[in-house]
């Protein structure tokens, strides 16, 4: 099998900016997305654990856990310092069903994953069934958070105005709403 | 915890939808590489092969009812390794080349009876071993090719991509972020080429 197979990927800091993107939509209040007209949307929010690494390092620098990590000045004072995010826990809700799953860089790959149980017993096939509905349905919701950063990371409002705006939020600190201004919604 | 329970740990992966007819050809290649038990006892190389998700010693996929649901294939990867604990075998080898001088009088042991007694030592601390066993979930849907492993590990990954290939004769490529936006060329231009944003204030 050779690797030239396999194109290069994304580079590391698309996996971080994308779960720092994440962060900071939710916390100032815009964590929800459409996923097109027959997908519904999606609300979302940081979960209970955030993990930091140094800029061209692999291994976790600092490591935030418990009940809204996100909102500690720990964790704002992770990104001020210059680390980048390695891994983040997030909880998605779809309708009536309720994930939770960690996403680590750089593949945004999909650990500890807890899927809404629909069937509460039938046999084996009927629960792999459901089991791989909601996993594709997990990916799918992930696929469409991941083009929503996308279209916003490569529009020219984020270097005029999500960057600067995303730059307040970080050295403001947790829960400010920094560099929005009022009725304004971050792009 | 796997693909039938518990939390979802995964690596996902695209593969090419299977040929025509494919039950009859991907029974074969399951059998020809499922998990065998090793010759003998004293084998130390790791062993890699595919088992029913059920039961890591269910290895026969004569019955699809098994392991694949419409168009889902779920089956294990199984490896087994013999590991001797290192500090023990050391201090087993140490008494024994101790009992060797003083059988023989000498202060020293050369290094080829070293060697031959290293090599017993081995043999039979083997027997006595346990292999440590290892079973990775994996789930394929053949409709629309792509797969998962049960498994984030780059050795336990590289395992799997290779006996995937020599089973099925496919190669696995890894999901990549940039897949989610793979109709947009100019989106991963920009994202790959324009590099990280710096989040520090700017100095006024």
């Amino acid at each position: 099998m050779s690797d030239t197979e396999e194109s290069q990927g994304a580079p590391p800091h698309v996996a971080s900016e994308f779960f720092l993107w994440l962060w900071y939509q939710s916390e100032t209040g815009q964590g929800r997305v459409e996923l097109g007209s027959d997908a519904g949307t999606v609300e979302y929010w940081v979960d209970d654990r955030i993990s930091f690494r140094a800029v061209g390092e692999e291994k976790v620098s600092a490591i935030m856990t418990g009940d809204n990590p996100s909102l500690t000045p720990e964790a704002h004072a992770a990104l001020a310092g210059g680390k980048v995010i390695r891994d983040v826990r997030l909880a998605l809700r779809k309708e009536d069903r309720e994930y939770s799953v960690t996403l680590k860089a750089p593949r945004i790959e999909i650990a500890g994953a807890k899927l809404p149980a629909l069937v509460k017993s039938g046999d084996e096939g009927e629960v792999l069934y459901e089991r791989m509905f909601l996993y594709e349905e997990l990916h799918f919701i992930l696929g469409g958070l991941f083009r929503a950063f996308a279209t916003a990371r490569c529009d020219e409002a984020w270097r005029e105005r999500t960057l600067p705006d995303l730059r307040r939020w970080v050295a403001a600190g947790p829960a400010s709403g920094a560099g929005l201004d009022a009725g304004e919604e971050a792009s | 915890m796997g693909v039938l329970k518990g939390g979802l740990s995964v690596r996902r992966y695209r593969a090419e939808t299977p040929p025509e007819g494919f039950r009859d050809t991907y029974i074969n290649a399951l059998e020809e590489n499922q998990f065998r038990e090793p010759l003998t006892e004293v084998h130390k190389e790791q062993r890699v092969g595919w088992t029913q998700v059920h039961n890591l010693l269910d290895t026969s996929f004569l019955d699809t009812n098994k392991w694949l649901y419409n168009q889902y294939a779920v089956f294990g990867l199984r490896i087994d390794k013999k590991v001797l604990p290192a500090k023990l075998f050391q201090a087993h080898l140490q008494k024994r080349c101790e009992g060797w001088c003083q059988a023989n009088g000498r202060e020293r042991c050369p290094s080829k009876v070293k060697g031959e007694l290293k090599e017993a030592l081995e043999l039979e601390m083997l027997l006595k071993t346990l292999p440590r066993v290892a079973v990775y979930e994996v789930a394929w849907n053949l409709n629309e090719g792509w797969v998962i492993f049960h498994n984030q590990s780059e050795v336990p990954n590289d395992t799997f991509r290779k006996l995937f290939h020599r089973t099925f004769g496919m190669v696995l490529i890894p999901h990549d972020p940039l897949d989610f936006v793979a109709d947009r060329l100019d989106y991963i231009d920009e994202l790959v080429g324009s590099g990280a944003s710096d989040l520090r204030m700017e100095a006024s």
